[in-house]
């Protein structure tokens, strides 16, 4: 019933049993302890569930963890040292873009990737991008301004 | 205790102590946590609508892993049992597993174990539910009439209860030059907080308690409703609400689902773990915002208000919900309908419907977000009828704050504030004169601009004098907050209200860093479990800084007087010539500091004054408002749209809110409070419905179904605050959790309807789809 896969979590070489049901958030969640990855609507709309699968977001409830065998998946626990997710991670707090904290991982890995590929996104822009992940507390406004105060930091400093 | 406000006290813009752990995935929800030896659930759910239970077909390979009611029956559990002592009420029992009929789909009916989710759902699938299916009851208005099928056989109706507010206004509906009526509707919605309710159930063999881990905003009012369903003494129960991902009212009941989940973990000895997925959610938790109200307003030439009459009747689903009840939110329909407006006549009729849906729970402003809807369109149907700006009827009409406090018609006691300046900063923030010459001129691309205008007051944190009325399970008196002084000087808190978003953890250490100056970081907020916290009603209705904020003020003021009396005595002076400030008691120019006075108590006790407090730095203080009638915030919403009138689209330009939520412990708190409610209401103005079908099947079991506000969709909403401190509360704060969801959808219609009003035609219903708008448009033109 279970099936062997290997991959990396976080930098670290896993190889684990796994049934070919079981998606990566769960198994991430149950088998790996890995709860930072959070489960809003296991059918792909939410985006609560984002991480990084080999660097591109992904929504793992709808990602078996059988398709992953020789991947790497990074979660939110996986960002602690990275540099993007720390000025968000900042500017998040500054900006009061976090209110219960349930869709913050997801909302995380999104804006980590719209901060990296679209430098020079507007506000529409922004919101355009982060379509993809729901959250029911914070109105969205903090959030659209903290990544608004990472890309205009990050801009402040080349310049 | 005058100290001058710090860069970290009440009203800084204080970051939150919550983030950290939230930001790095750190924070430890019911779904994140495991025990040896856990069990999982997963619900067989009804199928239909209204029906007989005929029986069970169960594998005999699975008869062991599978529970009905009358297993729960056979060991002696109760039903859940939520009266009101209002007049009339009919009661209903609610068994956490149905017994013999279902009354709605997704009702629980019977339950299956094994080592994890997906093998319990394995389970689920092979058990056969045989039911003679019943006719259904899928609209409220239908169930109130003669022949209706009932819910409950043993009712005369499908009435929980009827109500009636104010005397007769026939003398004003004869005379009145202005009479306007209008037929208005909500639709059902689902509260949809991101994390779905989850519980985790495990009997504690040293505590001998049997330990509810649950994502719950109530932890201290389940523990006692689970006793009731269990059989057992309170002691013998503990709640624990560990990080809750939203509740917005979901969170606050006594579930099914929970009763279940304890039973087992006793019966099976065993931990035992249910977590809500989104599908559930949106099925048997489609639970809020029904209402109907069949309203008429009477005015004079002028448009100022002269009487109000309305039936109203709530769709209250299928049973009465612990603690709040099936009527709580119809029978506030008739007690706040008249919202903030002073008019001298009034008559209301409430019905509390039972039918074949979910049963309602309160979401976010209960039942104002319908009220406002209601109130707010007549107010611009006024202005229609007279030929004026609604601001300008709205401002005329609303109580002048030289008449605060005020006791208006339902003997709601408003307690300050100035609600007519709200509507002007509103009509000059939004620009209005801008927005209606772009009217005149027209739009290039064909869509209609329109503006509209809401106001609203919001009685938060209602005490004895308001619950007690109700009859409900559950009456808050007192706040209790417990403050103790830590060895090295720093602060632990506790509270029985629980934190699910609000940031308590960081505007209760403001609170009691603005009285006792101990820095944020080393004050400890415990919040959310039976066994570590005072008695609390929970987290609800706007309530907790005004109640827990005032009681945590209160502990640490007498905190403070204990600090003093050891500190005067370390630096031999009376303590009348003491003062404690900035963290330490000062004498002249001599101080020490509360680290120190700390470790005299606890470490050098030898240094004591011989009478000293024996209570030392701990201690419990309760706490009521002055008037414990609630306080009173209120605002005036103020949005522009652009409505296309060939694909019934309506774009949100600008939005403002102009509020007044007295002091602000922490303004960033308050916005995000503000910004997240805006977008709730905007959920129930333009997206969220529960549709069903004639067979009481819900049609929207999906997040592509039912549609939440997205990024895209909530404008960057601007605020403008008011300062009005309650002269009631501490520091003057108001509850301003819910305000923001209130006043969006009535806003939002009038602005619509602004839009509209070139082709004739209106929209009364939320939500306010391009469906609704395009039939209101085709209306117009037959």
């Amino acid at each position: 019933m279970t099936k062997t896969i290997t991959l990396t979590i976080n930098g670290r070489r896993v190889t684990a049993q796994v049934s070919p049901r079981t998606h990566l958030a769960d198994f991430l969640r149950e088998q790996q302890l890995l709860t930072g990855t959070h489960l809003g609507c296991e059918h792909g709309v939410c985006g609560a569930c984002t991480l990084l699968i080999d660097g591109q977001p992904a929504r793992s409830c709808i990602t078996y963890a059988v398709a992953c065998d020789g991947r790497a998946v990074t979660t939110v626990e996986g960002l602690d040292a990275d540099p993007t997710a720390a000025e968000l991670r900042d500017a998040f707090s500054a900006e009061h873009g976090l209110q219960c904290g349930f869709c913050t991982p997801g909302m995380l890995v999104a804006a980590r990737d719209v901060v990296l590929r679209k430098p020079d996104a507007d506000d529409r822009q922004i919101r355009v991008e982060m379509s993809g992940n729901l959250c029911r507390c914070t109105g969205y406004v903090g959030i659209v301004n903290a990544i608004r105060r990472v890309l205009d930091a990050r801009k402040t400093n080349a310049g | 205790m005058d100290t001058p406000p710090t860069a970290a006290g009440v009203g800084a813009r204080v970051r939150r102590k919550e983030d950290e752990r939230l930001l790095r995935g750190r924070g430890r929800f019911v779904g994140d946590i495991a025990m040896p030896g856990m069990l999982e659930l997963a619900f067989v759910r009804s199928p239909v609508a209204h029906a007989r239970i005929r029986g069970f077909e169960i594998p005999e390979e699975h008869r062991d892993a599978v529970f009905t009611w009358a297993d729960m029956a056979a060991a002696g559990i109760r039903p859940i049992r939520a009266v009101s002592g209002l007049p009339g009420f009919k009661v209903s029992e609610q068994p956490a597993l149905a017994d013999g009929k279902v009354r709605f789909v997704g009702e629980p009916v019977a339950v299956c174990v094994a080592a994890t989710r997906a093998e319990a759902e394995d389970i689920a699938a092979q058990i056969f539910v045989d039911v003679d299916e019943l006719p259904v009851n899928t609209d409220m208005l239908e169930a109130v009439k003669p022949g209706a099928p009932k819910v409950h056989e043993h009712w005369a109706d499908n009435v929980f209860l009827e109500t009636n507010v104010g005397g007769s206004i026939a003398d004003v509906a004869a005379t009145a030059p202005i009479k306007v009526s209008r037929s208005i509707r909500t639709a059902r919605q689902c509260m949809v907080p991101m994390e779905g309710k989850g519980v985790l159930a495990h009997w504690d063999r040293q505590a001998e308690q049997i330990v509810l881990t649950a994502s719950t905003q109530l932890p201290h009012i389940v523990r006692a409703g689970l006793a009731e369903c269990l059989g057992i003494e309170q002691g013998l129960v503990r709640v624990i609400a560990p990080d809750v991902g939203g509740g917005f009212g979901w969170k606050g009941l006594l579930q099914p689902e929970e009763v279940v989940a304890a039973w087992l973990a006793m019966k099976l000895d065993r931990p035992i773990r249910w977590t809500e997925d989104r599908r559930e959610h949106l099925v048997a938790a489609a639970n809020c915002r029904e209402h109907h109200y069949e309203i008429t307003a009477y005015a004079d030439e002028r448009g100022k208000l002269l009487g109000l009459e309305a039936d109203a009747w709530v769709d209250a689903g299928s049973y009465s919900v612990y603690p709040f009840s099936a009527c709580l939110e119809a029978a506030q329909v008739g007690s706040i309908l008249p919202g903030p407006y002073d008019f001298q006549n009034y008559r209301c009729r409430t019905f509390s419907v039972a039918t074949n849906k979910p049963p309602i729970v309160p979401y976010r402003g209960v039942a104002r977000t319908g009220v406002c809807f209601a109130m707010e369109q007549m107010i611009d149907a006024v202005a229609e009828a007279v030929g004026r700006e609604p601001w300008e009827v709205r401002a005329e009409n609303l109580v002048p704050p030289e008449k605060m406090p005020f006791d208006n018609i339902t003997k709601k006691h408003f307690d300050s504030g100035d609600y007519p300046e709200s509507v002007r900063q509103a009509v000059a923030a939004i620009g209005l004169e801008g927005w209606r010459a772009r009217q005149t001129q027209g739009e290039p691309d064909g869509r209609m601009i329109g503006v509209g205008f809401a106001t609203y007051c919001e009685q938060a944190a209602h005490g004895t004098a308001v619950y007690h009325g109700w009859g409900i399970p559950m009456v808050p008196g007192h706040e209790q907050a417990q403050a103790r002084v830590t060895p090295d000087g720093g602060l632990e808190l506790r509270v029985g209200v629980q934190s699910h978003g609000q940031g308590m953890e960081t505007t209760f250490a403001q609170v009691a860093h603005e009285v006792l100056g101990i820095p944020i970081a080393k004050i400890k907020l415990v919040h959310g479990d039976t066994g570590l916290t005072p008695y609390s009603t929970g987290t609800w209705g706007s309530r907790s800084m005004v109640m827990a904020g005032g009681a945590v003020a209160t502990a640490s003021r007498q905190i403070a007087e204990r600090l003093r009396k050891i500190g005067a005595h370390l630096l031999q002076a009376r303590v009348e010539d003491t003062v404690l400030r900035g963290g330490a008691v000062h004498a002249g120019a001599a101080s020490v500091s509360i680290k120190e006075i700390a470790h005299t108590w606890y470490r050098a006790p030898q240094l004591l004054p011989a009478d000293v407090d024996r209570g030392g730095l701990e201690l419990t203080a309760g706490y009521k408002p002055k008037s414990d009638h609630g306080t009173f915030s209120y605002a005036t919403h103020a949005v522009a749209v652009a409505v296309d009138p060939d694909l019934g689209t309506v774009e949100i330009l600008d939005y403002v809110v102009v509020e007044d939520a007295g002091t602000m412990v922490n303004p960033m708190v308050v916005d995000g409070q503000i910004c997240g409610g805006v977008a709730q209401g905007i959920g129930t103005a333009l997206y969220e419905r529960v549709p069903y079908d004639e067979t009481g099947q819900p049609l929207s079991s999906t997040f592509a179904d039912y549609l939440i506000p997205g990024f895209t969709e909530v404008p960057h909403v601007r605020i403008i605050h008011m300062v009005t401190p309650s002269p009631y509360t501490e520091f003057g704060v108001k509850g301003i959790g819910e305000g923001g969801a209130i006043a969006p959808p009535a806003a939002l219609c009038n602005a619509i309807n602004d839009a509209l009003r070139p082709l004739g035609a209106r929209v009364t219903s939320s939500p306010m789809t391009p469906d609704a708008i395009l039939s209101a448009i085709a209306e117009a033109g037959r």
